[in-house]
């Protein structure tokens, strides 16, 4: 399996915080891999220097071969971006927004149609295609934004907390259509969550993130394993400087 | 460059402007009222004095070449602005359209709303005051042309000073009208400014198109020392202007200023 990210070094100051201090992270075609850690850990912005939109103080990131910052274009070509948090443009028909997006990643008017109805389809939304954006529920919001994220069927989606604030059907719809996209077109995942089960249930391999650097690195079983644990919450706890017992709760 | 990606920032401001009634009042009601304004102005100074007859083309053609300037620079800023208002940069960001794709897509979409916010100005002028702006002649192109540009170079500035000090700065984006109507001679030479503030005026690519503006509307030939320093002017300004929005750039993405707008 050839990488689609290799990140190799990344260190990231702002002010007085090391908010990434010297991650490397490869990303092989088809790997689903969960990025995870506290708050305040470095997940967000070493995913926003992935993808080109904070410079690292030092390292080299590549996607598909392409080496940011100077390939970045083309290296955005290979990836499919969604948050949680990033609305869609608010006075567009979600179609609308879907073509602008498609455009923007290249496609042409018939191949935007034939991926919009694709994917709308896929996350069964389509009777959402001629609402306003600015009318969709959180939840709606986060399907559309994978369709959008997946219209130039990329090698890497990389999604930060798409499910957060979701209801548990929805999010359920969305680790669906996710793994859907995966097994059909060995997309590469990488996704932060503060959701343990979920990434449980959809990585094969998590990265644990703390003070911006990587902690552990392996399936989510051996991770656990490796802080002597038996799941990856009560490794995020530990991590968060919150090993409490549950039972105490 | 990508014609596709371009033709795609126009659709998606199309898109906003098409259903945006508050979009509408740049290109369809401020320039009625500056034409009304102005005109009256003018309209007023010749009954007082049939020796200032000159005045009302004088405001007129001023205030509706200024509209040049006006209706390009703020429809690239705000086109700028609303990805900013609907939180939108960071998508933008994480597709493959490069900064001059987006800017040469909003700059087409300036060209759009300029024409149709000079076809309303040139009918009102036509209607209201009987004044055409093409009794200027041909002279009237390359005048065009340095507004145009420094519209664009000014636009590439405010957005530089949004990316650096984030919505704060946006006020400059209708405020730094002001000071080019001020300081540019719209509506008369230069030498009516105070004596200190005329060197400032003098380095405004502007200036020099107003007053090769003034001398076509009194029947001079085409002044082209004047139009050969404005475009030399608006030549710096564009130069100037990208390298101030690529350094700007620069830092709001060595910053991480991205997540203010997201």
């Amino acid at each position: 399996m050839g990488a689609v990210l290799d990140a190799r070094g990344l260190r990231k100051r702002f002010k007085d915080v090391q908010a990434v201090d010297g991650v490397d992270l490869v990303v092989h075609a088809g790997e689903r891999v969960g990025l995870l850690g506290p708050n305040g850990a470095g997940k967000t912005t070493t995913l926003l220097m992935l993808l080109g939109a904070i410079t690292p103080d030092e390292g080299d990131i590549e996607i598909m071969g392409h080496r940011l910052p100077k390939g970045r274009s083309k290296a955005m070509e290979e990836v499919g971006f969604v948050a949680g948090y990033l609305p869609l443009p608010d006075r567009l028909r979600v179609r609308e927004a879907l073509g602008v997006f498609a455009g923007f990643y290249g496609l042409d008017r018939a191949q935007a149609d034939d991926a919009i109805d694709r994917g709308l389809a896929r996350f069964r939304i389509t009777k959402l295609g001629d609402r306003m954006c600015m009318e969709l529920s959180s939840g709606q919001r986060t399907l559309v934004g994978i369709v959008k994220s997946s219209l130039h069927q990329p090698h890497l989606l990389v999604l930060d907390e798409p499910t957060a604030s979701l209801d548990p059907d929805v999010a359920m719809r969305v680790r669906a259509g996710l793994l859907d996209i995966c097994a059909n077109e060995g997309t590469a995942l990488l996704v932060t969550s503060h959701n343990m089960l979920e990434v449980e249930r959809m990585c094969e391999r998590v990265v644990f993130i703390a003070g911006g650097r990587i902690v552990a690195d392996g399936t989510p079983n051996d991770v656990a394993a490796m802080f002597g644990h038996g799941d990856l919450e009560s490794v995020f706890l530990q991590l968060a400087g919150n090993d409490m017992d549950l039972d105490e709760l | 460059m990508s014609w596709l990606r371009i033709k795609t920032v126009v659709r998606r401001h199309w898109y906003v402007l098409w259903r945006s009634p508050n979009r509408w009042f740049d290109i369809a009601v401020w320039p009625v009222f500056d034409v009304l304004l102005f005109g009256s102005l003018g309209a007023f100074v010749a009954q007082e004095n049939t020796a200032s007859r000159a005045a009302a083309p004088y405001l007129l053609a001023g205030i509706m070449l200024f509209h040049v300037l006006f209706q390009c620079q703020i429809a690239v800023t705000t086109g700028f602005m609303e990805e900013t208002w609907s939180r939108n940069l960071l998508n933008i960001m994480t597709t493959p359209i490069t900064e001059i794709e987006y800017a040469a897509g909003l700059a087409l979409y300036a060209g759009m709303k300029l024409v149709m916010a000079m076809v309303t100005i040139s009918v009102v002028a036509l209607v209201t005051y009987q004044f055409h702006l093409d009794s200027i002649g041909w002279g009237l192109v390359p005048i065009v042309g340095i507004l145009l540009m420094v519209g664009w170079a000014i636009s590439l500035f405010v957005i530089g000073l949004i990316l650096r000090f984030g919505q704060s700065a946006e006020i400059l984006a209708w405020g730094i009208n002001f000071v080019m109507l001020a300081l540019s001679g719209v509506f008369n030479p230069v030498t009516a400014l105070p004596g200190a503030v005329q060197p400032v005026a003098k380095l405004f690519p502007t200036t020099y198109a107003f007053r090769a503006m003034r001398q076509l509307l009194d029947g001079g030939s085409i002044p082209w020392s004047d139009v050969a320093w404005g475009y030399v002017g608006a030549v710096v300004f564009c130069a100037l202007g990208y390298w101030f929005i690529v350094r700007m750039l620069s830092t709001f993405r060595a910053r991480g200023y991205v997540t203010r707008f997201s």
